[in-house]
């Protein structure tokens, strides 16, 4: 297997040509309807990627708000290009040993689905001819380049897509390494390293959908397929090891179909509607049909629908995408038939219209627009073709499970033209001096630092920097907060916080962090009791007295403790006097239940030991 | 040809002609793209190479870089798919006729190079657009090839005179493209120089060029063409975008409409109250008071004369200063503060200029309500000078009618009966209180 990745950072520097901030915001004050002409009037057929986003319509409408100005209505030349974030930029690249350019051109890229209100999207290579060491293996950076974010959809129906301004013109860095990761860890090794790398520049926006990773998979054998803005990093592993499994069978089945001499997949469909008049239930059930049922007849498919044994993907489902991706239901195939309400009458009937043979095998489609399950049989026909010479190149859409979908077409080569509004960047040595003089610390020498200088392990550290959070570790450490609390607090307590029902989001303060912990070691409250206060805060805490009102942890003196448990060591002097010091752990859980969190465990019990020790000098 | 070469580099591959595929190496790093145009902001000794992967850089080529010229690129040419040609004659009859005057209607975009060409032949134009001829057939004729910032008035009836070709060669309307910088005297002059219109005339631009897929190029041009075909018009008008929607445009009178944004699709404003109409979803809708066609044959009104001038007043400008501006003039419109005033140091060179027979003439640089002399002693005082207050013309209106009228008659009285006559709809007797929009 061999893969590469795209890393796209938003940054947090202002949008990248023009005076807006680069936030998203759900206010909208402005809504409009565009159209997008295919580039220049050329012919479509060039690239497969911008047919089928022209076989789905140009009509798009755009919601603006705060975080536009006319640059990103598309009523307003860009500005020059953000020098912050392209100072940014060059950082990383210096970061990466990358070689900058020596004058930058800005690119229109041409998009035209509708994200971008230009119908293309600026971009500009900044540097060449990177490197990287993860783990003692080194991997090329082959591209930095500085580019605008798109449009996010915000909804839509058939007729029209609507997306949001909001993120259109933030700042991207994209860094692109070469094909050398061979495995799923290794890419997610990668990504994280290069994410800690891009954070380091201390410019970069937080949260989910900030950082998106394109994984570029292909397969001895196999043909290049991206599965395109990952945003969520743990599963990049399974993302590209799902993808080399399936290339995996799809190649298994190349291999039979061509062992079975399977011809050329005709397009033609045949009605058989009538055939499934008695049908009562699942989706040919006549009562809720809406329309024709079409079949297709796949020559020397049979039994290579499903999955091969002791594998989750099949073609099946391949063929089944096809027609979802033009607003289809799915579709029913051979091999899972009898079943759906089909029985083995009708599937008997299907085969003898089709004058289907051994090997053969068949698709039906039903649809209430005849055009629209003709266009998905259609597709399914070319899907089923190109099954014959193995993978073909896609792009596609990573879900949520770890699996991923057909999206479209891979696009051919970009299609680009320079940006004539914005001028060239010269990038000028002194520029680039007064940039390496501030270059971060790299983020191994800062793990190693860590290490030695706060006697941490290298895999706590590992776990700080994968939950970025080495800059608050830092600052409480000095603060004089012991580095363990810290590393505890940041590693497990703060990212499994319990949220109070209705609250999605948790980033407390470095301060508010800090006052927690100074109280826990104060003693106002025990150690025990910090998941349910950093809960408290998540809940809207406004204060340390108002999360130990909050979370009932508040209140308890010295005082209070030792009479508890004076009170507890004489209700159970019986006991205590008969087991001596074996009675110390059923009372400890009856005096810890009363605390509830208020006192630090340590605490209590050394009073309880000695409570029972006053009580029973025997014990 | 081949092999490094050991003196500049630089010298050598500046004289390479584009497209040309080379490698370039300072000995540590190899370059290896394609030759495209410099651009011309870009700094010293920098050679502009299309990479591989699309992206153009700038490499700077210092003494001791080598190169070398590759044969063809291995990557396939990206360009447009050819133009079907259509060779048979086109009559004008029944047609739309389009006079293009310049800027671009259509460009096509060479990947390879990055050079953006004009499209200018009819069949190429009409391939581009294909849904132009939709509702019936449009010929393109084009009148020459200027910005519109190049365009001055002389131009103005070589413009005029082939809007009456094309109806005298039955035309069912015309349209013409123009760059919108210029659009608004244009749509004025014509105003003034077509007379007796059996049909619309419609001008019509784009504020984003053809060479990008929002351009808003093709819209406004079937939306012009739109106009053009509609019977109930006798008009000059101005068909743009009406608000930063591709759905919507507004039809505007060509002696009330000014540019009023410098960027924006809708940046075309018809001054004083609503325009005449809108179309929307290729459908015309018009307002009250549309000039209807006239029986014809519509004829050129002419000449212009240029003598005339246009002056904004601001504090600073002395009374010098406007008398050397308008030396050798016929006439000369002032766009003045508020209801129309100028300093008061002005009033002794107008004086004598209105003395010699020379016209002044007032409008408000507030583009927006009536030049009116009767409510500030200012005014009085100027009216008293000689100067006519020509009520809510714009400014570029008024210059242009002045050109008109100058060319019209020497005798400067029949040339201020002129300049205060309504014309062709030019004044608005009514400001409307305007509402909720
Ligand atoms: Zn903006």
């Amino acid at each position: 297997m061999k893969a590469g990745l795209e890393v796209h950072q938003q940054l947090a520097t202002g949008k990248l040509f023009c005076a807006c901030p680069s936030e998203l915001s759900d206010d909208v004050t402005l809504s409009f309807v565009r159209r997008l002409r295919r580039a220049s009037g050329e012919g479509l057929a060039i690239d497969p990627a911008v047919e089928y986003q022209a076989s789905r319509g140009f009509s798009y409408r755009y919601e603006a708000g705060p975080s536009n100005c006319l640059v990103e209505m598309d009523e307003e030349p860009p500005h020059p290009v953000n020098p912050t974030a392209l100072d940014t930029a060059l950082q990383v690249a210096l970061l990466l040993h990358a070689r900058p350019v020596d004058e930058i051109e800005v690119m229109r890229k041409i998009v035209v689905d509708g994200s971008n209100t230009s119908g293309f999207q600026r971009t500009a290579l900044v540097a060449v001819d990177g490197r990287l060491d993860v783990a003692g293996k080194r991997y090329s950076i082959l591209s930095v380049c500085l580019e605008e974010d798109a449009a996010r959809k915000s909804g839509g129906s058939d007729a029209e897509v609507i997306y949001r301004l909001d993120r259109l013109g933030i700042p991207l860095i994209e860094i692109a390494t070469g094909p050398e990761i061979t495995s799923g860890a290794e890419a997610r090794a990668v990504a994280e390293e290069i994410g800690a790398i891009v954070r380091s520049t201390r410019r970069v926006r937080r949260g989910l959908g900030t950082i998106r990773e394109d994984l570029n998979v292909s397969i001895e054998g196999g043909h290049r397929t991206e599965i395109k803005g990952v945003q969520e990093l743990r599963l990049i592993e399974q993302y590209v090891e799902g993808e080399a499994a399936r290339q995996s069978v799809l190649l298994g089945i190349r291999d039979e179909l061509r062992r079975r001499n399977a011809p050329p997949v005709g397009t033609v469909a045949t009605e058989v509607t009538d055939g499934f008049a008695d049908v009562t239930s699942g989706p040919l059930a006549a009562a809720s049909r809406k329309g024709p049922v079409l079949a297709l007849r796949l020559r020397g498919f049979a039994d290579l629908l499903r999955s091969p044994p002791g594998t989750d993907e099949r073609l099946g489902r391949e063929l089944a995408e096809q027609a979802r991706s033009i607003g289809l239901r799915g579709i029913l195939h051979s091999d899972e038939l009898p079943g759906y309400g089909v029985d083995a009458a009708h599937v008997e009937a299907v085969a003898r219209r089709l004058g289907l043979e051994r090997e053969d095998a068949f698709v039906l489609v039903t649809d209430g627009s005849r055009e629209r399950a003709e266009r998905a049989i259609a597709r399914v026909a070319e899907r089923a073709d190109r099954a014959r010479e193995g993978i073909p190149g896609e792009t596609r859409d990573p879900l949520p499970d770890g699996r991923t979908r057909f999206s479209r077409p891979l696009p051919g080569r970009e299609r680009m033209y320079p940006e004539t509004d914005v001028p060239p960047i010269s990038v000028e040595r002194a520029r680039l001096e007064r940039l390496a003089e501030s270059l971060p610390e790299s983020t191994a020498a800062r793990r190693a630092r860590l290490v030695r200088e706060y006697g941490l392990s290298e895999e706590i550290v590992r776990q700080l920097a994968a939950a970025d959070a080495l800059d608050p570790f830092e600052t409480l450490a000095s603060y004089g907060r012991s580095p363990g609390a810290v590393a505890r607090l940041l590693v497990q307590e703060v990212p499994g916080v319990a949220l109070p029902p209705g609250i999605v989001e948790f980033e407390p303060s470095v301060d508010a962090l800090d006052a927690l912990l100074a109280a826990a070691e104060a003693g106002r409250f025990a150690k025990e009791g910090i998941p349910n206060m950093l809960s408290a805060f998540a809940g809207g805490a406004k204060d340390l007295e108002a999360a130990l009102t909050v979370s009932g942890l508040g209140g308890m003196s010295r005082e209070e403790l030792e009479g508890l448990v004076e009170k507890v060591v004489r209700e159970n002097a019986r006991m205590i006097a008969a087991r001596g010091g074996a009675a110390f752990s059923p009372l400890m859980g009856d005096v810890m239940r009363a605390v509830r969190g208020r006192r630090d465990g340590g605490e209590v019990a050394k009073l309880l030991r000695e409570a029972i020790a006053r009580s029973n000098p025997a014990a | 040809m081949s092999g490094a070469d050991r003196s500049d580099a630089w010298v050598a591959l500046r004289s390479l002609p584009m497209g040309e595929h080379v490698e370039v190496s300072d000995g540590e790093r190899t370059w290896t793209g394609t030759i495209v145009p410099h651009h011309e902001l870009s700094g010293d000794r920098i050679l502009q190479l299309k990479l591989e992967s699309g992206y153009n850089i700038g490499i700077r080529i210092e003494p001791g870089f080598t190169f070398r010229t590759l044969a063809e690129s291995n990557a396939p040419p990206v360009r447009g798919a050819p133009v079907p040609g259509g060779t048979v004659p086109r009559s004008a009859t029944g047609s739309v006729v389009l006079l293009t005057t310049g800027g671009t209607i259509a460009s096509r975009v060479d990947y390879e190079t990055g050079g953006v060409r004009p499209v200018k032949e009819e069949s190429e134009v009409l391939a581009f657009y294909p849904e132009l001829e939709a509702s019936g057939a449009v010929r393109i004729v084009p009148v020459f090839d200027r910005l519109s910032e190049d365009i001055a008035p002389e131009d103005w009836p070589t413009i005029a005179q082939h809007v009456v070709t094309a109806y005298r060669d039955g035309a069912a309307g015309v349209v013409i493209a123009h760059g919108t910088d210029t659009l608004g005297f244009t749509a004025a002059a014509l105003s003034f120089l077509l007379a007796d219109l059996p049909g619309p005339v419609v001008l019509v631009g784009a504020q984003r060029s053809p060479d990008r897929p929002s351009s808003d190029g093709a819209s406004n041009l079937r939306a012009a063409v739109a106009v053009a075909r509609d019977p109930r018009i006798g008009e000059v008008v101005v068909v743009m975008h009406a608000g930063p929607s591709d759905d919507r445009f507004a039809i505007h009178r060509g002696t009330w409409v000014r540019k009023m944004h410098s960027s924006r699709r809708d940046a075309f404003h018809s001054q004083n109250g609503p325009p005449l109409g809108y179309v929307v979803d290729g459908r015309v809708e018009l307002g009250a008071g549309v000039r209807p066609p006239a029986a014809g044959p519509p004829r050129l009104d002419g000449p212009m004369d240029a003598r005339g001038g246009l002056l904004w007043f601001y504090p600073g400008l002395t009374a010098d200063r406007a008398e050397t501006f308008s030396k050798g003039m016929r006439g000369i419109v002032l766009a003045g503060t508020g209801l129309g005033h100028v300093g008061s140091w002005h009033l002794t060179w107008i004086r004598s200029a209105t003395a010699r027979g020379m016209i002044v003439a007032m409008t408000t640089q507030c583009l927006e309500g009536n030049a009116d002399p009767y409510v500030y002693a200012t005014g009085r005082e100027l009216l008293r000078a000689g100067v006519l207050y020509l009520g809510d013309l714009l400014p570029e209106t008024a210059y242009v009618k002045l050109l008109w009228a100058l060319g019209h008659s020497a005798d400067p009285k029949r040339v201020e009966e002129l300049l205060r006559a309504d014309r062709v709809g030019e004044f608005r007797d009514r400001h409307d209180a305007g509402g909720p929009p």
